[in-house]
């Protein structure tokens, strides 16, 4: 497959590219690319490229989510027009789920496999990220809101800013694991919060 | 502890960090509002120039109304976040001074501890015997150093009066045969040869004359 699809991707023109600067692959406009390829290798393959553009594309807009029943979203992202294509929603949910066997997603344990979190970067680096910038901001041994770290005036600049509760929510996971911080019970997210601990980075 | 994994120390949710807590959710739920009321108000101000621009002069003033009237609310809970906002950093200011406090009360304690294991009474007695024994060191120094003079002062003395005949026997010579012309020399030499009167001394004359023709 892959020897067929790189060849067959040369003939395929100027890769599409949105209007927020996101470029497909040239593989983007391969008509078999959007049908479920029964062959196990060859659909191993196709689930990993097609995994690589949602992680790339989510990372681009920054983007937590994916909801198989948001069609406006995913309509940019798993259709192409020029060619006519779209993948359906059975294959968009099988490419998750492998996304999801390896770790780079996570289905919504409520949702019956409708919405994932996709894991463009992992919890243990929001981890990383987030305790170095406690560290730095003097914010040890104080007490956060989830909301103040995700939408907060001092996080304004940082690469976690208007991150999604639920990734936030592992992030916090990863840190109580380590002992670096606890967390509040809260009835929702708005009411959540951290207790970062003076244990360094 | 019990099972649990350790935890650094103070790793632990107080009843203070849940009130800070509390205050903070109250203080982001105002800044929400905040930017939803933001929002009106732009809102309405975009409408007012519309309906201006359609000549809806009536419409156009009461949006403005509205918008007065968010901006108010907006301003109240501008101030209303400020003292949330204070209120959380006296708290934390208080707690922080709480730490400066047991800390300062931990050293006190360690110092006490120490000073308990020396009081004043060991410390003068202690300060007396070392008087003591410095004053009996300098006692032996004194008697070691009379008992040294007395029985060397002899010995040195001779010692000293050898030195300065051996400097006196050394420096006799050289005057006459440095100071005079040759011719002189010789006359005063055989003038001299006679009246002096101890053999010691011309013998040592010998000596001094020989000396730079063997050297």
């Amino acid at each position: 497959m892959a020897q067929t699809t790189s060849n067959a991707a040369q003939g395929l023109g100027q890769a599409t590219t949105l209007a927020s600067g996101f470029q497909f692959p040239s593989l983007h406009n391969f008509p078999p690319f959007y049908t479920l390829q029964p062959t196990a290798s060859t659909w191993k393959n196709q689930s990993d490229l097609w995994g690589t553009i949602i992680m790339r594309y989510y990372r681009h807009h920054r983007l937590y989510q994916l909801d198989l029943d948001d069609s406006a979203t995913n309509d940019q992202l798993f259709s192409n027009q020029r060619i006519n294509r779209r993948l359906n929603s059975e294959t968009i949910q099988a490419i998750v789920e492998e996304m999801v066997k390896k770790g780079d997603a996570e289905w919504d344990a409520t949702s019956r496999k409708r919405r994932a979190i996709i894991y463009w970067r992992k919890p243990e680096d929001w981890a990383a990220m987030i305790s170095s910038w406690v560290f730095e901001s003097g914010l040890n041994n104080s007490i956060l809101t989830y909301y103040e770290i995700a939408h907060g005036e001092n996080s304004e600049d940082q690469e976690f800013f208007n991150i999604h509760p639920a990734v936030l929510q592992k992030t916090m996971d990863v840190l109580v694991k380590r002992g670096v911080a606890a967390t509040f019970q809260g009835a929702n997210f708005e009411e959540m919060g951290v207790k970062f601990f003076n244990a360094g980075v | 502890m019990g099972g649990k994994p350790s935890k650094p120390a103070g790793a632990k949710i107080t009843p203070h960090d849940r009130a800070i807590l509390d205050l903070k959710v109250q203080r982001d739920k105002l800044r929400q509002y905040n930017k939803r009321l933001e929002g009106v108000v732009e809102k309405e101000l975009k409408l007012a120039k519309g309906h201006l621009a359609k000549g809806e002069k009536q419409r156009a003033l009461l949006a403005l109304r509205r918008k007065k009237f968010q901006e108010s609310l907006l301003e109240k809970t501008v101030l209303q976040m400020t003292n949330l906002d204070e209120l959380t950093m006296s708290i934390e200011q208080a707690m922080v001074e709480k730490q400066v406090f047991a800390g300062l009360e931990a050293g006190n304690q360690v110092l006490k501890e120490l000073h308990k294991e020396m009081s004043l009474a060991d410390v003068e007695k202690l300060m007396d015997e070392t008087a003591d024994s410095i004053a009996y060191q300098n006692e032996i120094d004194e008697l070691l150093s009379t008992r040294l003079s007395v029985a060397d002062e002899e010995d040195i003395e001779q010692e000293l009066d050898l030195m300065i005949e051996e400097e006196t026997k050394a420096m006799l010579p050289k005057t006459p045969v440095s100071a005079l012309p040759e011719l002189e020399q010789q006359e005063v030499e055989e003038e001299d040869e006679e009246p002096i009167p101890t053999k010691k001394v011309a013998a040592k004359n010998k000596k001094a004359l020989n000396g730079p023709v063997l050297a």
